[in-house]
C-alpha cells in the first residue's frame, strides 16, 4: 500500500510542484497518474523512492514512512521501470536483470532459476538472450528486460515512469496487454505515470488526474469518463469519452446486463467473441460490416445477438449507474 | 621518414658553421648500420625511457583518475582543477625541468629521475583528468537514474556502472598522455634522467646526424608501440557491451 499524506514539494523556496497530495494506492492495485506535462506526476512518483525529496507531508509505504527509511534498502524493495529502460550497456542481459538479487547476495542457482522464470514471463527466451548486450536488442525487447529487472527481487511495489512511452504503437499495445496479464498473475501494487488517456483507461484500476501539482480527480476509469468531476477532467479525457469508456466493457458485460436479441438469419451478420470489447463491437457495426453481431463464447456457442440500439441502451444505463 | 625530411629541411636554417656539418644528411644505409652495431646500446636507453615514462604514467593515473571522478561530482572544483591542469600544459617542458632543479635541490634531488617523473606526471594530468571527467559526466543520465532507483550505493554505481561505461574515453586520455610523455621524456635527459633523449643530445653535441636520427626514430617507434599496447589493454578492460 502506498499512502500519500499531505505531500507537498516546493522548489527553490517558492515554486510549488506538488500541493497537499492525499491519496492511497491499495495493495494489488494499478494506479495510473495522468496529466499534462509539468503537472508533477513524475515528481510525485520519484518521491516514493526518494529520488526526489519531500518538502512537507509524508508517503507511507506499507506502513513505513519513506522519509525515515534507509533509501538504499527501500529502493531494492521497489521495482523501478523508466521510459528509456535504463539498462546498463556494460552488462549482459542476465547481469542486468539480476542486478538487485546480486546486490542482495542471492546464490547463483537461485538467480539462474529466477532469471529463466522472469524471461519466460516477459516473453523472451532466457537462453537466447542471457549473454547478449542491451544494444543488440530492439526497443521492445529492452523494455521487456527492464520490466524483468524491476520484478527480479519480487518487490511488492512497483514504480513505472511511462514504461511504454518510447515504443511504437503496435509494440506498445502488445506490451500493455502482456503486462496486464503479468499483473493479473502477480498482483503487485503499482504506481504508473502516463500521459496517454487511452493507456490509462485500458490498464488502470484507478486513475489519478493531476494538474499543476493538484489532484483533479482520483477515480476508476469508468467513473472518470462517465462522470468527470470538473471541466478540466472532462476536457482532458476528451469529448469522445463515451467512446473511450466502451473499451472498458466487454460484450459479455452487455450480455450479462441486458437480454440479448434473438439471432436472425441474415446475410448482414457477423460472429463476435464475448470477451472482445464493446469498442470493437460498435466499430464493426459502424463500419457497415454487419447490422447484427452474433455473440459467441469461447466454445463457439451462440448466446444471442447485439445491435446498435442495444449498445446505446447499455451505455445509457452505465452512465446513469456510475452517477 | 618525416623526421629524416624535417632534419634535411631544418638544417638549412642553421648557421653557416654548423650548416656545413649538418647539411649532408646521412644515407639510409648509415642509419641501418648504426642501429645494427649499437643495438644493445639503444635498447638500454629505450628501457630507461620506458621506466621513466611508465612510472610517471602509473603515478599520473593514480592521481588523475580519482581527481577526474571527483570533478564529475563537484562541478565547482572541476573548473578550478581543470584550469590548473591546463596551465601545467602551457609551461614549456624545458622550463618546467628547470624549475624542478632549485625546488628539489632542497632535498638533494635537483637532477635525475625524481624531477623528471614529477614533471611528466604534471604534464599528463590534463588529458587524464579531462577525459575521466568528461567520460563520467557523459554517462547517460537515464542510466544513472536507473542505477539510483534500483538501489545502488554511490560506490556501486561508480564501479558497476559509471566507470565501465566511461572506460573507452578514460583510456583514450591515458593513451594521449603516454604518447605525449614519451616525447617530452626525451628532453628529460637534460636534467640527467637518461632515456632516448640521451642519444639525440649526444648526436647534437657531436654534430652526428645519424645519431640524432636514430634517437628520434627510436622515440617515435616507442610511442607507436606504446599506443598499440594501450589499445590492447583498452580492449581488454572495455566491457563487451560498451564496444561499438
Amino acid at each position: 500500500m502506498i499512502h500519500f499524506n499531505d505531500v507537498t514539494k516546493v522548489y527553490n523556496g517558492n515554486v510549488k510542484a506538488i500541493e497537499n497530495m492525499n491519496f492511497t494506492v491499495e495493495d494489488g492495485e494499478l494506479v495510473i497518474m495522468l496529466g499534462p506535462s509539468g503537472c508533477g506526476k513524475t515528481t510525485l512518483l520519484r518521491m516514493v523512492n526518494q529520488l526526489e525529496s519531500i518538502t512537507d507531508g509524508d508517503i507511507m509505504l506499507n506502513g513505513k514512512s519513506v522519509r525515515h527509511s534507509n533509501k538504499i534498502e527501500m529502493r531494492r524493495n521497489i521495482g523501478y521501470v523508466i521510459q528509456s529502460n535504463g539498462l546498463f550497456p556494460n552488462m549482459n542481459i542476465e547481469d542486468n536483470a539480476m542486478i538487485v538479487p546480486n546486490l542482495l547476495g542471492w546464490d547463483r542457482k537461485k538467480m539462474r532459476d529466477r532469471f529463466n522464470m522472469l524471461m519466460e514471463l516477459v516473453g523472451l527466451n532466457p537462453d537466447e538472450y542471457r549473454k547478449r548486450y542491451p544494444h543488440e536488442l530492439s526497443g521492445g525487447q529492452q523494455q521487456r528486460v527492464g520490466v524483468a529487472r524491476a520484478l527480479a527481487a519480487d518487490p511488492p511495489v512497483m514504480l513505472m515512469d511511462e514504461p511504454f512511452g518510447a515504443l511504437d504503437p503496435i509494440i506498445r499495445t502488445h506490451l500493455q496487454e502482456e503486462f496486464l496479464q503479468i499483473q493479473k498473475e502477480l498482483k503487485k501494487t503499482i504506481l504508473f505515470v502516463s500521459h496517454d488517456i487511452d493507456e490509462a483507461v485500458k490498464m488502470a484500476d484507478k486513475i489519478a488526474l493531476l494538474k499543476g501539482g493538484k489532484m483533479m480527480q482520483y477515480a476508476e476509469p469508468a467513473r472518470m469518463l462517465n462522470k468527470p468531476s470538473n471541466s478540466f477532467v472532462a476536457e482532458f479525457v476528451g469529448q469522445d469519452r463515451v467512446l473511450k469508456s466502451m473499451s472498458l466493457y466487454t460484450v459479455k458485460d452487455l450480455a450479462d446486463a441486458l437480454t440479448l436479441k434473438p439471432v436472425l438469419e441474415s446475410p448482414d451478420s457477423q460472429n463476435i467473441n464475448e470477451n472482445l470489447s464493446l469498442r470493437v463491437a460498435i466499430s464493426k457495426i459502424l463500419n457497415q460490416e454487419a447490422d447484427q453481431l452474433i455473440v459467441e463464447n469461447d466454445n463457439g456457442t451462440r448466446k444471442g445477438s447485439i445491435t446498435l440500439d442495444l449498445i446505446e441502451q447499455f451505455l445509457h444505463r452505465e452512465i446513469k449507474e456510475s452517477v | 621518414m618525416l623526421v629524416y625530411l624535417g632534419i634535411t629541411i631544418g638544417s638549412k636554417s642553421l648557421t653557416r658553421a654548423f650548416a656545413d656539418k649538418f647539411r649532408r644528411c646521412p644515407p639510409i644505409s648509415d642509419l641501418i648500420d648504426y642501429f645494427t652495431t649499437n643495438f644493445t646500446f639503444i635498447l638500454g636507453y629505450t628501457w630507461d625511457h620506458i621506466k621513466l615514462v611508465g612510472s610517471a604514467i602509473i603515478i599520473a593515473i593514480l592521481i588523475g583518475v580519482p581527481l577526474g571522478i571527483y570533478c564529475s561530482v563537484n562541478r565547482y572544483a572541476a573548473s578550478t582543477i581543470l584550469q590548473i591542469a591546463s596551465i601545467m600544459m602551457t609551461i614549456p617542458s624545458l622550463a618546467l625541468f628547470g624549475i624542478m632543479i632549485p625546488v628539489l635541490s632542497l632535498i638533494n634531488e635537483g637532477i635525475g629521475t625524481l624531477p623528471a617523473v614529477i614533471a611528466l606526471v604534471l604534464y599528463s594530468q590534463l588529458p587524464i583528468i579531462r577525459n575521466t571527467y568528461t567520460a563520467i559526466s557523459n554517462v547517460d543520465p537515464d542510466i544513472r537514474d536507473a542505477a539510483n532507483g534500483i538501489g545502488l550505493t554511490t560506490f556501486q554505481r561508480l564501479f558497476k556502472v559509471e566507470l565501465p561505461n566511461a572506460m573507452p574515453l578514460i583510456m583514450a586520455g591515458i593513451r594521449t598522455a603516454t604518447v605525449l610523455n614519451i616525447g617530452v621524456g626525451a628532453i628529460a635527459t637534460l636534467i640527467g634522467a637518461g632515456g632516448l633523449g640521451g642519444i639525440i643530445y649526444q648526436g647534437i653535441l657531436r654534430t652526428n646526424n645519424t645519431m640524432i636520427l636514430a634517437g628520434a626514430i627510436s622515440v617515435a617507434i616507442l610511442a607507436l608501440i606504446a599506443d598499440l599496447f594501450l589499445r590492447l589493454i583498452e580492449n581488454l578492460f572495455t566491457p563487451k557491451g560498451v564496444k561499438k
